[in-house]
């Protein structure tokens, strides 16, 4: 019996007794590691971003990425799985040790930085994978969201010292679990800009920095007496609620877009292109301001009599203004009211916060924010939750 | 074999007696059920609950009966939840209502701000609380607090009292004076008939107009197991001892591990934990609870109090993935 896998077409065909046996079509999976990502945590530093790396292996710090890498490598019993992997210990040294069918994309140096993550996940994209693993910090994640953006999903392995991007799976085992599972949709998660610099200060500033598309767990463990195939999926709960915010724009007002999908979905409704992460206005349907600073800010507010923010929280710490959100400053957010401010998010990311936050970087503006506040969660529907 | 303590099942089996009337009721399953068992039952019912049989309505299992007020009712009213609540009924409110208000609960009380509710309550309502709270076991409202409800003309009180017998606590006595409030309740949790499907809703004035021919035909296993129940109710009372005793052991237990335990009023317990997939790891040992990182937060999980052999072999697992993770993190 004569076995061959023809590996450019991703078919695996058995050649038996001359017949070609075609056994299915396999799924082309990207897989990239940083391997430093993780060595700060063991020396007490918190992050390898800069050159931060340096002093890390200076101190002692030995790799995380590889044991997460062969860790969830371990848990994934999918056979019909065509991995691109990068070379070396960006992949190929890890992946070698399992019985996975796969081909190296690329090639590196001996010491790798974040241009290398990007140019290969290019490159993998050209290959046509239809999800990346990949495995790091939250460095990590924004060189993924600048190589790939909202293109294909992403499996996130944690590795890094910090993780405060939704973007992850929680674990090893999550992460096996969705590369196991056929998933039925995908959902936006954040990637964050965590300052590390104020970060080794104890002070956590994050912003937005992108989105990747992340395929939704299904928790296989517990039988239900429902199946919850009566969700809404993520981009219908967000046209539903575009929907209901169109019906009710107000004449001559100022909308000032904060960032996110959500609001993108907005915009498209209002009949603009809005950008991604920036802060962009509109007034009767026309874009007035795009990706717009405080000075913008205050000088469109300063035209209109009618002024009205949307904004939506960060998934994972709820942050409707932070102090990472240069933009809405103590005065920007004074002048507009409370009153005037529109929250909005997907059922799905409300549920999950214990609270929302501020931290415009002023006492008295935050004093004002706090208390309760309303979200619309889709087409009528809106959830009272508390503002710290 | 698995153990489940993951949907707030009773661990204990029906009582003997109860089982042959269910088995009885297998004899004759060709047949609809006959008016006078479902007249029977309904009058144990409203004994049992010190109302008229005329203000219950069964059905195979309460949830559905809540759904139905929601059909009913949601065309012209505001529907107001608690987040989180029992998650189908909110599943179906988020599908079938025309206005759906949330208010969210957050940890570590999980109360529910009184003022806030009453508040919304400036146009026809209909509230739906479940009391106590599912997952958090909390109680949401109070009878002070209903009555103030209630004395809103325009506002209908649905209260789910499915785990009042483990609670204590209920609204049953305030059906007769106030005509817009209803109860569901449910005998698969105290009385062990979660194979049943036994739901019945005790319903105020406001309700009965809208179920006026509301027969259900129960399945007769269901009816005759219930009936059976209903007339020898000490053997559900003994067992919601055993279990609230063990509630109280099993909590005291979980909280010398460190694992964060919300005391509720239920047969389940909530906790959280931020070891890393416990949930499956727990699996791992043969014991399944309930994860509520699909529909809630990350970290938290409820455990349905089982049989004492049960929870020792759960609190070891526990015991020995809490030392795990220990000497992984040293």
């Amino acid at each position: 019996m004569n076995r061959f896998v023809r590996t450019e077409e991703c078919f695996i065909k058995l050649n038996i007794n001359n017949s070609t046996l075609e056994i299915g079509r396999m799924k082309k999976i990207g897989l990239i590691v940083n391997p430093i990502a993780g060595m700060g945590g063991s020396v007490g530093l918190k992050g390898t971003d800069g050159g931060i790396y340096k002093e890390a292996i200076e101190l002692g710090a030995k790799p995380t990425a590889p044991k997460r890498i062969e860790d969830t490598l371990a848990l994934v019993n999918r056979k019909d799985l065509y991995f691109f992997v990068a070379p070396g210990k960006m992949g190929e040294d890890y992946i070698k040790k399992f019985d996975f069918k796969y081909e190296v994309v690329s090639e590196i140096g001996t010491q790798t930085n974040a241009d290398d993550t990007k140019r290969i996940i290019r490159e993998m994209v050209e290959k046509n994978i239809e999800l990346l693993i990949f495995v790091g910090g939250d460095g990590t994640a924004r060189d993924v969201y600048d190589a790939l953006g909202l293109k294909i999903p992403v499996v996130g392995i944690p590795s890094g010292v910090k993780m405060f991007s939704p973007a992850f799976a929680l674990s090893t085992y999550a992460a096996a679990e969705i590369i196991n599972n056929e998933y039925a949709e995908v959902i936006e998660k954040e990637v964050l800009d965590i300052d590390e610099e104020a970060f080794r200060e104890g002070k956590l500033g994050a912003k937005l920095y992108g989105y990747l598309k992340v395929p939704k767990k299904l928790n296989l463990l517990q039988g239900k007496k429902e199946a919850s195939n009566v969700n809404k999926s993520e981009t219908i709960i967000k046209e539903d609620i575009a929907q209901y915010i169109f019906e009710n724009i107000e004449k001559d007002t100022l909308y000032i877009l904060g960032p996110g999908t959500t609001l993108a979905t907005i915009a498209c409704k209002m009949g603009v292109e809005k950008t991604l992460l920036g802060i962009d206005a509109v007034v009767n349907g026309q874009l007035v301001g795009t990706d717009l600073n405080e000075e913008g800010l205050l000088g469109l507010i300063k035209k209109y009599l009618k002024i009205k923010i949307i904004v939506t929280p960060i998934g994972g710490n709820g942050f409707i203004f932070g102090r990472a959100s240069k933009q809405f400053t103590p005065e920007v957010l004074k002048l507009i009211g409370k009153e005037n401010v529109i929250i909005v998010a997907t059922e799905d990311k409300v549920s999950r916060l214990e609270c929302l936050r501020v931290d415009t970087g002023e006492a008295e503006s935050d004093n004002n924010l706090i208390g309760h506040a309303k979200v619309i969660t889709g087409y009528k529907t809106e959830t009272i939750i508390e503002v710290k | 074999m698995m153990i489940k303590l993951h949907m707030n099942e009773n661990p204990y089996s029906p009582a003997r007696s109860i089982q042959k009337a269910a088995i009885k009721g297998l004899e004759n399953v060709n047949r609809y059920s006959e008016s006078k068992f479902l007249i029977e039952l309904k009058k144990l019912l409203g004994n049992y609950n010190d109302t008229s049989s005329e203000r219950i309505v069964l059905s195979h299992g309460s949830d559905l009966l809540i759904r139905e007020i929601i059909n009913i009712f949601s065309k012209d009213r505001k529907i107001i939840m608690v987040n989180p609540s029992f998650f189908p009924v909110t599943q179906y409110a988020l599908k079938q209502a025309s206005r759906l208000t949330r208010i969210q609960i957050s940890p570590p009380d999980f109360k529910l701000d009184s003022n806030l509710l009453l508040k919304e309550l400036n146009e026809p309502t209909l509230i739906i609380i479940d009391n106590p709270n599912n997952p958090t076991g909390k109680f949401m409202i109070d009878k002070g607090f209903a009555e103030k409800i209630l004395q809103k003309k325009d506002v209908l009180l649905l209260a789910d009292e499915a785990y009042y017998e483990f609670s204590g606590q209920t609204f049953a006595s305030m059906i007769e004076k106030y005509p817009n409030l209803a109860i569901t309740r449910t005998m698969d949790k105290a009385f062990s008939l979660a194979g049943l499907r036994l739901g019945y809703l005790i319903m105020g004035d406001c309700f009965k107009d809208h179920f006026p021919d509301f027969l259900t035909y129960l399945s007769n296993p269901t009816l005759f197991a219930a009936i059976e129940a209903l007339k020898k109710p000490e053997y559900m009372t003994s067992n919601v001892d055993k279990i609230l005793s063990e509630k109280k052991r099993v909590e005291k237990e979980l909280l010398k591990t460190g694992i964060q335990v919300f005391p509720g009023n239920a047969n389940f317990l909530l906790i959280k934990t931020k070891i890393l997939d416990f949930g499956k790891r727990l699996n791992d040992e043969e014991v399944n609870i309930f994860n509520l990182s699909d529909e809630w937060m990350e970290g938290y999980y409820r455990i349905s109090i089982g049989l004492r052999k049960e929870n020792d072999v759960l609190l070891s697992a526990i015991k020995k993935i809490c030392n795990d993770d220990k000497n992984r993190n040293l």
